[in-house]
């Protein structure tokens, strides 16, 4: 396992090595012009006749130092303590009026600082390159290849280098709005960013490793070991129980409509189907009021008997006169995983059926004459077959159940409130997944801190579970007989 | 035992249609609440019978008509729909351009950006929206349409694996005979793929078109100026079950519930059918 990880990172990394040893090699033999380009980049373009590349790759040069000068030092000077002079009203004489100091913005600085570190290495990459092109076009003069002229650029713009063409924005957008703010984020983490330190008005610094202490500990004055740990265990259980009682009932839906002495297939199809169509905020938050302590269902409930039933056997506690249906911390768990089963249900009832209509239908029949029975069918055949087309998506679901924060946040903000304090501390409650925590913990209480630590923390256990689970679940699966 | 009886010469199962009954009633009833309400005279929710007492049009008549500070449902349908169409036309093409590249096409940095992809897919979404709303306040862009429509479209590219699925089905020889007679590799992506490919790209225009339509949160974090007529749907309708406005608005919240469901629905059909061919065919490779 160490030797192939290591052998892996090798093999990912050979191609850097490619791109700096070219470099080197275009550097000491490059001649005059290419040396020069070290310094005016695109001169070695201009003097072999691809002039437009040229002028366009010393416009870059210039750009970048105005950049440089007028942007990205700055910030970057200031990156090692996110700012110093903190943010003070004063009295201008001349204006006659308050006006705000020269201030830093913490955020800014770490924002603008990062971005201009990204530019600075891709400015490098780009000045490499150049200079490694500008050596191809010299060899190609001297071995008398005909140099590509500005056509022949655009023309593999379109063909052989089409990917590049159709990459640049999609990876752009990627760059911008993914990769950018993550590293942010994951910046914030090592931060003391939280509502004591809320930039304009307060600086924010590096801490190191403080808050992921602080996460795994529990103290007098702070619970967050104690709450994690409670959101942590729920969040996995949920995750596992959403996937499997999803996955095991729409599997069993769609073999209970699908077979052939069922009647009207389509339409008990379309009936499971219509709550699909109808967009989870809109059921999601019908259904909170539906189960409300004085919603309907407790009106019903109550005059059918039930809540005096259930109180009778003490699944109620004694001093309600309604069924806590999501305010109590054991039933909301449970009304939640049972709400979610009437969300995900159809979906998966659509895929199990697409699945189930491709098994072989000889296996069946081979089954039957050997004797087997229902249960034994599903078990040997059915069972197996899911599991190898759809464990993958399995996989990917348990992930996405991690991050489920609609069917949580929709069912239990605003409706439930914990009795736990040392939860109430740290701003957790009992059916918290650790994203809804984390949205909590930034909406309604800025400290970005500890929530980017638990982002981060989400992202080890997603890591985890997927490589565990495709290593030991697929990779048996590969072997099976399944072709 | 038999559990059967015989119809005109088949068996049927009495209890396993009753079952199946059971089950459908139970998935239909919120559905049907939902309708009933939306048909209600009543503002607020009805805690003591499940029928309303009274029917008649006037929640949507409300809804639609009579916009005041915490209903805008008409100005909402306008955002949501310009906001869904320019995301759709932005991340379809995104996604199909990145399926493309990524299946037809080999470079250097394809395993890396596949790789890529995947460990970004670990983190969670949240965690980037902060930053994402930070650097759209410093250009002035959150609480703005354009800046929703980028919010959307902007990564959607990491949603390629589906449609690259779909691509690696496109038999080959078909471009390899557009190559011979000169065609680069632009004419076969316009004229030669994407013609062939007609259930991914309806798969993708829809689901890129829904997106806004079911998006809760992100409305949520970057349109948070309180102002009702920026809002999307989404945002909207859950306003109106605010704890403040519920008694109100709880009739005029169905309303909206079952206009909004209606294309939707229609949209959902359509790719239904696609639906189970994304999630099979895009998970089985890698």
């Amino acid at each position: 396992m160490a030797a192939t990880a290591v052998s892996r990172v090798r093999e990912g990394l050979a191609p850097v090595g490619a791109f700096f040893s070219s470099f080197a090699l275009a550097v000491k033999k490059g001649d005059i012009y290419v040396k020069l380009s070290l310094v005016i980049m695109g001169l070695g373009h201009i003097v072999r006749k691809r002039v437009a590349s040229g002028i366009a790759l010393f416009l870059t040069e210039i750009g970048f130092f105005v950049f440089l000068s007028k942007f990205a030092l700055k910030y970057i000077g200031k990156l090692p303590t996110l700012g110093t002079v903190q943010a003070e009203m004063y009295f201008d004489p001349i204006l006659f009026t308050n006006v705000w100091n020269d201030y830093d913005h913490s955020f800014k600085i770490l924002l603008y600082g990062i971005v201009s570190v990204l530019m600075i290495l891709a400015f490098i990459y780009i000045w490499m390159t150049s200079v490694k092109l500008a050596y191809r076009l010299q060899c190609d003069k001297a071995e008398g290849v005909r140099i590509p002229t500005l056509r022949n650029s655009i023309s593999d713009a379109l063909d052989t280098k089409y990917y590049r063409t159709l990459l640049f924005l999609p990876i752009l957008g990627i760059v911008i709005f993914t990769v950018i703010p993550l590293i942010v984020m994951i910046a914030v983490a090592f931060t003391n960013y939280d509502q004591q330190h809320m930039p304009p008005t307060a600086l924010f610094t590096w801490v190191g490793i403080e808050n992921f202490r602080q996460i795994f500990s529990t103290s007098l004055t702070s619970t967050f070991g104690y709450t994690f740990a409670k959101i942590l265990t729920w969040t996995l259980t949920w995750a596992v129980l959403a996937t499997f009682t999803n996955y095991i009932g729409g599997i069993l839906l769609a073999l209970l409509i699908n077979n052939k002495y069922t009647r009207a297939k389509k339409f008990w199809r379309t009936c499971f189907v219509v709550a699909m169509a109808v967009p989870q905020f809109v059921t999601l938050l019908l259904v909170r009021n539906f189960f409300a302590d004085q919603g309907i269902v407790n009106t019903i409930c109550s005059n059918l008997g039930i809540t005096a039933f259930l109180k009778n056997i003490g699944l109620v506690p004694e001093y309600l006169n309604y069924i806590p249906f999501l305010t109590h911390k054991v039933w909301a768990k449970v009304m939640i995983i049972v709400i979610n089963i009437w969300v995900g249900v159809p979906y998966l009832l659509l895929i199990a059926t697409g699945v189930l209509m491709n098994i072989p239908q000889d296996l069946y029949e081979a089954a039957t004459i050997d004797g087997a029975n229902n249960v034994q069918k599903f078990r040997a055949i059915t069972m197996p077959y899911m599991l190898f087309v759809t464990g993958p998506y399995l996989i990917n679901s348990v992930v996405q159940n991690i991050n489920n924060f609609n069917v949580i946040y929709l069912l239990t903000q605003d409706v439930y409130e914990t009795t736990d304090q040392l939860m109430a501390i740290s701003h957790g409650r009992e059916t918290d997944l650790l994203v809804t925590w984390l949205f909590r913990l930034t909406n309604e209480y800025y400290n970005y801190k500890m929530a980017s630590v638990i982002g981060i923390l989400v992202f080890v256990v997603c890591t985890v579970i997927t490589l565990v689970a495709f290593n030991v679940f697929l990779k048996k699966n590969k072997e099976g007989e399944m072709q | 035992m038999k559990t059967y009886i015989k119809i005109k010469g088949e068996r049927f199962y009495p209890l396993r249609h009753l079952f199946l009954l059971a089950l459908a009633f139970f998935w239909l009833i919120p559905i049907f609440w939902l309708v009933l309400n939306s048909f209600s005279s009543a503002n607020a929710m009805s805690i003591s019978r499940f029928f309303p007492k009274e029917y008649s049009l006037i929640q949507y008549k409300n809804l639609l008509f009579n916009t005041d500070a915490a209903n805008q449902f008409p100005r909402w349908m306008l955002n949501t729909t310009v906001i869904a169409v320019f995301n759709c036309l932005i991340s379809s093409m995104f996604v199909l351009m990145t399926a493309y590249s990524i299946s037809r096409m080999r470079f250097s940095g394809r395993k890396f950006f596949m790789n890529l992809s995947m460990i970004l897919g670990l983190f969670p979404g949240f965690l980037s929206m902060i930053a994402i709303y930070f650097i759209l306040k410093t250009f002035n862009m959150t609480n703005s349409h354009i800046g929703m429509i980028m919010v959307y479209s902007g990564s959607s590219a990491l949603g390629y694996l589906i449609a690259k699925g779909f691509f690696d089905t496109v038999p080959t020889s078909m471009s390899e005979a557009a190559m011979i007679d000169g065609a680069n590799q632009n004419t076969i992506f316009w004229r030669i793929i994407l013609p062939m490919s007609r259930p991914i790209i309806v798969y993708t225009v829809i689901n890129a078109f829904l997106a806004p339509w079911m998006d809760f949160i992100l409305a949520k974090i970057m349109l948070n100026s309180g102002i009702a007529s920026d809002w999307t749907v989404a945002l909207g309708l859950y306003g109106m079950l605010d704890r403040s406005r519920k008694s109100l608005y709880f009739g005029q919240f169905c309303a909206g519930g079952v206009l909004v469901s209606i294309p939707i629905s229609v949209l959902f059909v359509i790719m239904q059918k696609f639906y189970v061919e994304g999630i099979t065919s895009g998970s089985t490779k890698g």
